[in-house]
């Protein structure tokens, strides 16, 4: 089928047809017989698309199954691609994952061979001290942009970053898929999380554990731009918090105030809270209902108070934060710790005046 | 083919690269050509004078050179969203290889397609949503309405009637100066 086809496609057909054409107007139909009206082309193309469909997609395959891999020249790119500089030793056992080990005891087992693979030679062990690095290094970038906002808002912020979606996707930004070695190609996201955690651990052990901190400032915080990171935390009850906190302050209790409403009778109701403390505006929202938009009142004053407001500055680069002399272990203040001291005080006023 | 029927995006930075660490998106370059073949005249001058500071530069992107007999010139550029892109170079002199090889690196990786837009914000405005009552003064508030002050129709133009009052009483002060003339001209001539 392909004889002919081939025949007059041939270089030197298309230029005599090209040459006719030219002086000839008349008879193209003669001229272009096999290329435009071939009754071969067709089910040809047509049998090569079914064929391709039956068979599906090309299954996604590592780049070594191409012929140019060097996998020492990726692992040295892969550090000068990030600005550091690594122990290759560590580096290469960051890579290697679990199901790799499994795949090859196996694979030795069949072919007979007796050496056995240490187990501690995958990146479990890293993983996991670069997971507790990041969240030490993370919580206290954050604590440093927010002094003012609770360590509960905090941790949520926090544990957003450390979501496996995150993770994996900058795992991936940064060249980790192709390095890993794993049983699948492309690795899972958990494996890909893992050897993100464990490169983290990597920078700590080849460099400083400052250095590892910049690093997962500058690779994980860019992911906030864009993000409201005060719905991160789920506040129940941001009016009784702010209560407390406002008692915590010296200030007044506070009093939420109708401003403006709106379309009451239609579906398109607004009404416009906002909350005072000492007659001073300290947080005001709009919502469908009057709840909705005295809860969602309270949740700005909360914001405002928190410095976490959307008028806030940019956050700042790990350049600018000064990580070593950083206290890790100090914590912010605890929403939970506020409301069970002030709510118990409640209760005993209430008593006295009882 | 009609712009609503290919693909469109809006402008995308990759993972916010940049706002931390800038990575270089491109992960490794295949350079193909052959040894012997006129077509391939400019890769392998690339090859000769400029490959070896190219990698010193950017130690960052794994180079791969690879001859093929008589086959033509190509650059792969493999990214780390797993794309890659092919060039066919052959027949090019090394001035544009050097161009093509500069944007395989300063590429993002990400497929070409039509930006509906060409800048992008993450928050649009900081100053909060708009709604129907900001900048409105909250004394109106404490009004009971039909108010004289806030219900009062204003005409910037003047009024047909409010014209020909003025005119009146232009006419009149015109009468009132000729007739203060006669009783001066009346006095001088007594």
């Amino acid at each position: 089928m392909a004889a002919p086809l081939l025949r007059h496609l041939s270089r030197t057909n298309v230029i005599a047809r090209r040459t006719v054409l030219a002086f000839s107007k008349h008879n193209n139909d003669m001229q272009c017989r096999y290329l435009r009206n071939s009754k071969s082309l067709p089910p040809y193309l047509k049998e090569q698309v079914e064929r391709r469909t039956k068979v599906g997609p090309e299954p996604k395959r590592h780049p070594s199954a191409f012929g140019c891999w060097n996998y020492d020249a990726e692992l040295f790119a892969f550090g000068k691609r990030l600005g550091e500089d690594f122990d290759v030793d560590i580096l290469r056992e960051a890579f290697i994952s679990r199901s790799y080990i499994e795949m090859e005891i196996e694979e030795r087992k069949k072919v007979g061979v007796k050496t056995q693979i240490p187990d501690t030679s995958c990146n479990e062990e890293l993983s996991i001290e670069g997971k507790q690095l990041i969240q030490k290094y993370l919580k206290a970038y954050l604590r440093f942009n927010f002094p003012y906002m609770f360590e509960e808002g905090i941790c949520a912020i926090c544990e957003y970053l450390m979501t496996t979606e995150i993770l994996a996707s900058v795992g991936k930004l940064i060249g980790v898929r192709d390095l890993i070695q794993s049983k699948h190609y492309p690795p899972t996201d958990e494996e890909m999380v893992d050897t993100f955690m464990a490169v983290v651990a990597a920078v700590a052990k080849s460099q400083t554990e400052e250095r590892a901190g910049a690093f997962v400032v500058d690779f994980l915080v860019p992911r906030l731009v864009g993000k409201d990171i005060n719905e991160m935390w789920k506040l129940d009850n941001p009016m009784g918090l702010l209560s407390a906190v406002l008692q915590s302050r010296g200030m007044a209790s506070p009093e939420s105030r109708l401003l403006w409403q709106t379309g009451c009778s239609s579906i398109m109701s607004l009404y416009h809270v906002g909350i005072y403390s000492d007659k001073e505006l300290i947080g005001r929202s709009p919502g469908e209902t009057l709840t909705i938009a005295e809860k969602q009142a309270a949740k700005e004053a909360l914001k405002n108070l928190m410095k976490s407001d959307d008028s806030r500055p940019p956050f700042l680069s790990s350049s600018k934060v000064p990580l070593k002399s950083l206290d890790l272990e100090k914590k912010n203040p605890s929403a939970d710790l506020l409301l069970k001291l002030y709510s118990q005080s409640d209760t005993s006023a209430q008593r006295a005046t009882k | 083919m009609s712009s609503r029927s290919l693909p469109a995006t809006r402008l995308i930075n990759v993972g916010q690269n940049g706002v931390g660490r800038y990575v270089c998106q491109l992960a490794r370059i295949t350079l193909r050509f052959c040894k012997h073949q006129a077509s391939s005249r400019g890769m392998r001058d690339f090859v000769e004078n400029y490959l070896v500071d190219f990698a010193r530069s950017n130690p960052n992107v794994v180079v791969y050179v690879k001859p093929h007999r008589h086959r033509g010139a190509s650059i792969q550029a493999d990214y780390l969203n797993g794309n890659s892109h092919k060039t066919r170079v052959s027949k090019m002199d090394m001035d544009d290889i050097c161009k093509w090889i500069e944007l395989a690196r300063t590429r993002s990786g990400v497929d070409i397609v039509r930006k509906t837009k060409n800048f992008q914000t993450h928050s649009p405005s900081i100053q909060g949503v708009w709604h129907p009552f900001l900048f409105k003064d909250p004394s109106v508030n404490l009004k009971t309405f039909p108010d004289s002050e806030y219900g009062r129709f204003e005409v910037n133009e003047v009024t047909a009637t409010e014209r020909i009052l003025q005119l009146a009483e232009r006419m009149k002060q015109l009468e009132l100066e000729k007739g203060e003339g006669k009783s001066e001209k009346d006095g001088e001539s007594v």
